[in-house]
């Protein structure tokens, strides 16, 4: 799965749950810094990402490291697609 | 409790129908009696609901050079009186009204600060031709001013106004934004053009051109003085107790009968037992329980009614009931909410109404003096933090928050609510201080209104604004002496007292009373040291010890759970089918017509819901649906605004003095 449709699939995700434009979404700011989601929200988007990308998330992996951006998630994606 | 109304316009003589008309309006807040005085340059109506000296306390009140309209209760009139006696002045009746009058022509504008209560008061000053305008510490009793076609118009409530001719109330978009995030307008703002409010603990003076004075009588915290040494915490806490009992037993003057309101928490359990300790006779107690049994508390509603041997009146609630009453509950309110927890106590009002009670006294307030909200121990967490460097004691102690919401106890989510929490490190300690979160959580409401309306949340500018707004001392205060000042300002005052508390106790004509929000009470609880309150992570400590042997010890050591009805739920079925009142008010064609929303985002919002409402649905959910669902119906019935009759059988006072 290349970036960009693994960037569309959360950006969708992101637009249709939190009421946000696409334009309005920035790619390396964290979405909870931004008011765009709370803390149930980060609960809501690493669902997603499991769901729909086949991919398990552990403790370990809830870090601002990984879900501090989107871009990040994208990281934390690929890198966990790529080990599995 | 009563309805208040003036009109300052020299040039208009016809000002009695525009009294009569606000008048009809009020009449829920004072249905016994109404009275008219007019003269020259002003108009001031009353509408009454009795409770001190029935028989002679009509109003408007004229003494010598000066007459009062005015709503509320001086508890410490029987004291001011007994004062101006001896200095001379003699009485009419036994009303509180006439000592306010009789204090004013003694002293003038101070008199405000010598009253212990809550009012909103109009008097006309004949020698000076002015009128005042004063409202009490903490805004229990609310005063509006509008200024329309060179008159000064003052309200207990907005929906007055739309009396006047040629006046129609529109809804100022940046204000309602500004509510939306603090839950409360800023200074004296209000959600509708033009409207403005009296400031709590200030009085205004008005000559027939304009406002010539605004001044603040009373500040909270204003006792507080930074290097005194407070006194131990056992002194402290008999001390507390004690004038929690005299504001009390101040409070229960009454010449019909008083109940309270009990919620299951440990505030109205504890003034519930502070009045049976100073009753000879039995008294009600009222509450609100749900079929829903997640929002239910009961069990601890009856063991406290129970314990203080009340007769005890509960309202049972249901979803059906919430979507009911929204309509009828907002024209009180006048303003959006966020949760639905104001139907219930509109609901209850009436139950009181029914068994012939005409005040309730209630809990209100502590947790804002006692540092009884979860927003202290974020703050406190944050701060120990802050200073330990991400030591994972501090970060550990995040789990202590909400147990009420499950997700919060979870393992796995922890580390999720630990990365939110994060993002506050660096700002929690600026002038927003525990508000900080608030907007975080708020802000998101931004993306829902028209774009045409142009709004932006610009913390930078919001925050200069903001403090522009705060006392002078305010940065001498501790973080959570702070965090109280603004629970105080905004949560209590622009919600919990006004929404939930008058406005709905008054839909019924009710008079509620909150012995927590004496203000000598309230400056003690500010005065403490902070751990006094809130030690380690046990709040309203204090309150917890000086009652430790009266209160049930379910109560007292359950954990904190904000009174919550039904939000979403209420409105949307198991199949995602919204409530008549919902499809109808959320629709494209309405969010269009009245124009202070963006259709596209309000219908992808309401699309989240189209297979029923989630049963994980947070804060924020629900809370975007309340304001936009209330903020509509404000916009209904500022269109659709009803006709009320006044009662020409139950007019009392009817002076033209000119």
């Amino acid at each position: 799965m290349s970036s960009a449709v693994t960037l569309e699939k959360i950006l969708t995700f992101v637009v249709d749950t939190y009421m946000v434009e696409i334009e309005e979404i920035p790619l390396d700011e964290s979405l909870i810094d931004e008011g765009i989601i709370d803390s149930f929200g980060l609960i809501e988007l690493a669902s997603f990402l499991e769901k729909a990308f086949l991919i398990p998330i552990n403790d370990t992996d809830l870090t601002r490291d990984n879900f501090g951006s989107v871009n990040k998630m994208i990281a934390l994606v690929h890198r966990k697609k790529s080990n599995a | 409790m009563c309805g208040v109304f003036g009109v300052l316009d020299a040039n208009n003589q016809n000002k009695k129908k525009i009294v009569l008309n606000a008048l009809s309006r009020l009449n829920h807040r004072g249905p016994d009696e109404w009275g008219v005085y007019l003269n020259k340059f002003v108009g001031l109506g009353h509408t009454r609901l009795s409770i001190i000296d029935i028989e002679d306390g009509q109003q408007p009140m004229q003494s010598s050079d000066y007459i009062i309209s005015f709503n509320g209760e001086i508890y410490n009139y029987l004291e001011l009186r007994s004062d101006l006696e001896s200095q001379g002045y003699s009485f009419n009746t036994n009303s509180d009204t006439e000592v306010i009058l009789k204090l004013y022509e003694s002293i003038g504008i101070d008199c405000f600060e010598k009253l212990n209560g809550e009012f909103a008061i109009l008097i006309w000053d004949k020698k000076c031709e002015h009128l005042i305008a004063a409202r009490d510490r903490y805004g229990i009793r609310p005063l509006y001013a509008l200024q329309h076609n060179n008159a000064f118009l003052f309200s207990s409530e907005m929906k007055v106004f739309d009396t006047l001719d040629n006046y129609k109330r529109e809804i100022n978009a940046q204000n309602l934004f500004e509510h939306g995030l603090f839950w409360n307008t800023l200074a004296d703002n209000t959600v509708y053009k033009d409207i403005l409010t009296i400031e709590s603990g200030t009085f205004e003076v008005f000559n027939t051109s304009g406002r010539i004075v605004k001044e603040r009588y009373y500040q909270v915290g204003e006792s507080f003085k930074v290097n005194e040494t407070a006194d131990n915490f056992v002194n402290t806490k008999k001390a507390f107790k004690e004038l929690l009992n005299d504001s009390v037993s101040l409070r229960l003057r009454s010449d019909v009968p008083v109940g309270t309101y009990l919620s299951g928490g440990i505030d109205s359990t504890i003034i519930s037992q502070l009045v049976k300790n100073q009753t000879n006779h039995t008294f009600k107690t009222f509450s609100v329980a749900f079929n829903d049994k997640s929002l239910d508390e009961s069990d601890f509603q009856k063991l406290a009614s129970k314990k203080v041997n009340s007769v005890h009146h509960e309202v049972k609630i249901s979803n059906r009931d919430v979507d009911d009453n929204l309509l009828k509950t907002i024209y009180h309110t006048e303003r959006p909410i966020f949760r639905t927890a104001p139907i219930p106590l509109h609901l209850l009002s009436n139950k009181v109404k029914e068994t012939n009670t005409k005040v309730v006294l209630t809990g209100e307030g502590a947790d804002e003096i006692l540092f009884g909200y979860d927003t202290f121990k974020e703050l406190k967490i944050l701060k120990e933090w802050k200073m330990s460097n991400g030591d994972s004691a501090a970060i550990e102690s995040l789990k202590e928050l909400y147990p009420h919401l499950s997700h919060y106890a979870d393992a796995r989510q922890f580390a999720f609510i630990k990365m939110y929490y994060e993002g506050f490190l660096n700002d929690f300690e600026n002038e927003f201080n525990g508000l900080n979160i608030r907007l975080a959580n708020n802000k998101i409401i931004e993306k829902y209104f028209n774009k045409s309306l142009g709004l932006k949340f610009d913390k930078t500018t919001l925050l200069e604004k903001f403090k522009t707004t705060l006392p002078a001392n305010y940065s001498s205060w501790s973080l959570l002496q702070k965090n109280s000042y603004l629970e105080i300002k905004t949560l209590l005052q622009g919600y919990l007292l006004s929404s939930q508390g008058d406005r709905m106790a008054m839909s019924n004509s009710i008079e509620g009373r909150f012995p927590f929000l004496d203000h000598r009470v309230v400056e003690m609880a500010f005065s403490m040291p902070d751990d006094y309150k809130l030690k380690g992570f046990d709040q309203k400590h204090i309150l917890k010890q000086a009652f430790e042997s009266e209160i049930p010890k379910e109560i007292t050591n359950r954990p904190k759970r904000p009174y919550m009805a039904p939000d979403l739920i209420a409105f949307i079925d198991s199949k995602g089918k919204l409530s008549d009142l919902a499809s109808t008010l959320l629709s494209d064609k309405c969010i269009e017509e009245y124009g202070l929303f963006d259709t596209k985002i309000v219908k992808r919002f309401l699309n989240k819901f189209k297979n029923g409402v989630p049963e994980n649905t947070g804060y924020r959910d629900n809370m975007v649906f309340m304001f936009l669902l209330t903020s509509q119906i404000c916009q209904y019935w500022i269109n659709n605004p009803p006709e009320v009759e006044l009662d020409m059988n139950k007019c009392v006072v009817d002076i033209l003095d000119m």
